[in-house]
């Protein structure tokens, strides 16, 4: 019996320890250099008459609408100042995170998710919920200086990458 | 293949026994190899962590802690399941250096350890994900039963597991035959092959390369191991020696001798003190593997058992007919000599006990005047093997004692001032020790009193 206890309490404390001794904060996706669209660009994300809804990632399948070429070059289809960036994949420990932004003048209209960690349910499970609500943070923050969602560190993390490389490719 | 193995291991063999005629203080401690192998097993532990310490980012809120929890603790439970295969696996090295009785006294409270942290992988990985996902836990946990990938086949695992434990809980296992509970605890491997797919399929650490190799390697030696020591090796045992009852003989009340004889029985290379897990091929006793020890040197052509009357089961075996085939796992046991780094060895004998005792007696190596054995009985009927004892004494020079009574009468004989009268310079013995648990505790405990170390006190239980 006494055995059972303190075998108990070494795990329970055990286990306590590791999870205090990691970060607790969700903090930036983008660790601590925070980002945002071109310099001296005076864009007011929140007046613009109802943003186009952010395309939801089709459930279940990380290669939505057409499966981009990792490292496609953008490829800005400029129609009344409308441009379509693909951002780079960025490896995350669960697979790669890809976007593809709109663009509308320096103002992001639309997210679209090309890739996400789909390798096991889990990850279906975490990124069905993490997606939309990293795509309405982008979008409302316009800018690659979003919160981490919980549960969905890497995800992210990846997502983040890749917006900010899809905003400096449309900066550029 | 066998037989170059066999020649090989042949020459440190004899190496050993050179050692033990020659100076102990040369021979490294005895526990060696059993803590070597908990140090190993506490590394293994640690990489496991390691592993999780590497994937996760950062824990953040009630969900992160709990599935965080839910994570550790299903990562230990899944990476001791194959080390209570191992432990049960009769690993040559694992069972003379460490010990059957204390690889299964491992293996029992791992196993209950095992089942803990499988519990609390269950409660916290689905209370994680009901917070994650904003959810009641009752929702979740149907969900991850019905949709999360192989975990019907894990939750009949886990099932199987818990059902295994009650019924080996001590309780319940008194009202339990030990067959009964012997191939109830046979499901468990069903249980650990369930169970498996779910930790590579789900497990957020074992979905990519080096870490799934290792892990399913890891699960395959231990089931490869498995089967090699307790199927393929005792058929080929069987095949080999072709052992059978040549007599029963009844030695004292309610106890009979089993002398068993075959082929090649030299290249068993069993010692006195170690035992063999026997099968009689007959009604009633075919289906059991009981440990039993030897109760003489072995011989090349006879193998000599005593069994006490102690149920149904040894009751059927005093019936046995001379002719009957057996099937025997063995040698087991580091009771030997193996275990003497004293000069002076006591031997401790209680009732039945004495079965061991009696053939280390007959072939420990020790000098005229080092050897002593103490043989504790409450009735003088119950005293078996007293001419036999008597005579190695006199060959052997060495002393005996019976310490015959009950102790209403007598009292108790295994108290640290009877103990050091009777066996002068007492600290300076090994000490071997078979006999009831109560009456090996107390031994226990008078010797320590009489300043022996505990390293140098060696004692077998059979309470499996």
């Amino acid at each position: 019996m006494r055995r059972a206890i303190v075998a108990g309490t070494a795990t329970v404390s055990g286990i306590v320890l590791l999870l205090g001794l990691k970060p607790h904060s969700s903090g930036s996706a983008l660790g601590t250099s925070s980002f945002s669209i071109g310099s001296g660009s005076n864009s007011s994300p929140s007046t613009s008459a109802a943003a186009p809804a952010t395309t939801a990632p089709a459930a279940g399948n990380g290669q939505s609408s057409s499966s981009a070429p990792k490292s496609s070059p953008s490829t800005p289809s400029t129609s009344t100042g409308t441009k379509v960036v693909t951002g780079d994949a960025a490896d995350t420990r669960y697979g790669p995170v890809q976007l593809q932004v709109t663009f509308s003048g320096k103002k992001i209209t639309n997210i679209n998710v090309l890739q996400y960690p789909t390798e096991s349910f889990r990850d279906q499970q975490i990124n069905s919920y993490a997606l939309p609500i990293l795509n309405q943070e982008a979008m409302s923050a316009q800018s690659a200086n979003i919160d981490v969602v919980s549960g969905a560190t890497y995800t992210s993390d990846g997502y983040a990458q890749s917006l900010q490389s899809a905003i400096d490719k449309a900066g550029a | 293949m066998p037989a170059v193995a066999d020649r090989a291991r042949a020459p440190r063999r004899a190496a050993d026994r050179g050692r033990v005629a020659g100076s102990p203080g040369l021979r490294l401690p005895a526990d060696t190899i059993p803590v070597a192998v908990l140090t190993l097993v506490g590394i293994g532990a640690l990489a496991v962590l390691a592993l999780w310490w590497k994937d996760t980012f950062n824990v953040v809120g009630a969900a992160g802690w709990l599935t965080g929890a839910g994570r550790i603790t299903g990562l230990l439970a899944g990476y001791l399941t194959p080390l209570l295969l191992l432990l049960m696996a009769r690993i040559p090295v694992l069972e003379h250096k460490v010990g059957s009785d204390r690889l299964a006294r491992w293996h029992a409270l791992a196993g209950r350890y095992m089942v803990c942290l499988v519990a609390a992988h269950i409660l916290t990985i689905i209370w994680g994900y009901a917070y994650t996902a904003r959810k009641s836990v009752v929702n979740e946990a149907v969900y991850v039963v019905f949709d999360y990938p192989e975990m019907i086949k894990g939750t009949l695992a886990a099932l199987l597991m818990f059902g295994t434990a009650f019924v080996s809980a001590r309780a319940a296992r008194r009202r339990l035959s030990y067959e009964a509970w012997y191939y109830l605890h046979l499901t468990t491997y069903l249980a650990i092959a369930l169970g498996f797919s779910h930790q590579i399929v789900n497990g957020a650490d074992l979905d990519t390369g080096p870490a799934r190799v290792l892990w399913s390697a890891y699960y395959v030696i231990a089931f490869v191991l498995l089967g090699w020591f307790r199927l393929f090796v005792p058929w080929r045992n069987d095949r080999r020696h072709q052992l059978r009852v040549a007599e029963v003989r009844p030695e004292g009340p309610g106890v009979v001798s089993v002398i068993l004889t075959g082929e090649h029985l030299d290249e068993l290379r069993a010692e006195a003190g170690q035992f063999f897990r026997l099968q009689f091929q007959a009604k009633g006793l075919r289906w059991t593997a009981n440990p039993y020890s030897l109760s003489a040197a072995p011989h090349p052509r006879f193998l000599r058992f005593t069994i006490k009357d102690l149920g149904e089961h040894s009751a059927a075996v005093a019936r046995l007919q001379p002719g009957t085939k057996v099937r025997a796992e063995g040698p087991y046991g580091a009771f030997t000599a193996g275990r003497v780094r004293a000069r002076k060895v006591l031997l401790l004998a209680g009732g039945v006990g004495i079965t061991p005792i009696r053939a280390l007696f007959e072939t420990l190596p020790a000098k005229r005047g080092d050897l002593t054995l103490l043989y504790r009985a409450s009735w003088p009927e119950d005293v078996i093997f007293r001419h036999e004892l008597e005579s190695i004494a006199a060959a052997r020079g060495a002393r005996l004692r019976f310490l015959v009574g009950p102790r209403s009468e007598v009292g108790d004989p295994l108290t640290a001032r009877t103990l050091s009268k009777l066996v002068p310079h007492l600290n300076r013995h090994d000490v071997f020790i078979c006999g009831p648990e109560s009456m090996a505790t107390a031994a226990v405990q008078a010797l320590r009193e009489c300043g022996v170390k505990r390293s140098h006190i060696h004692h077998e239980s059979f309470t499996f």
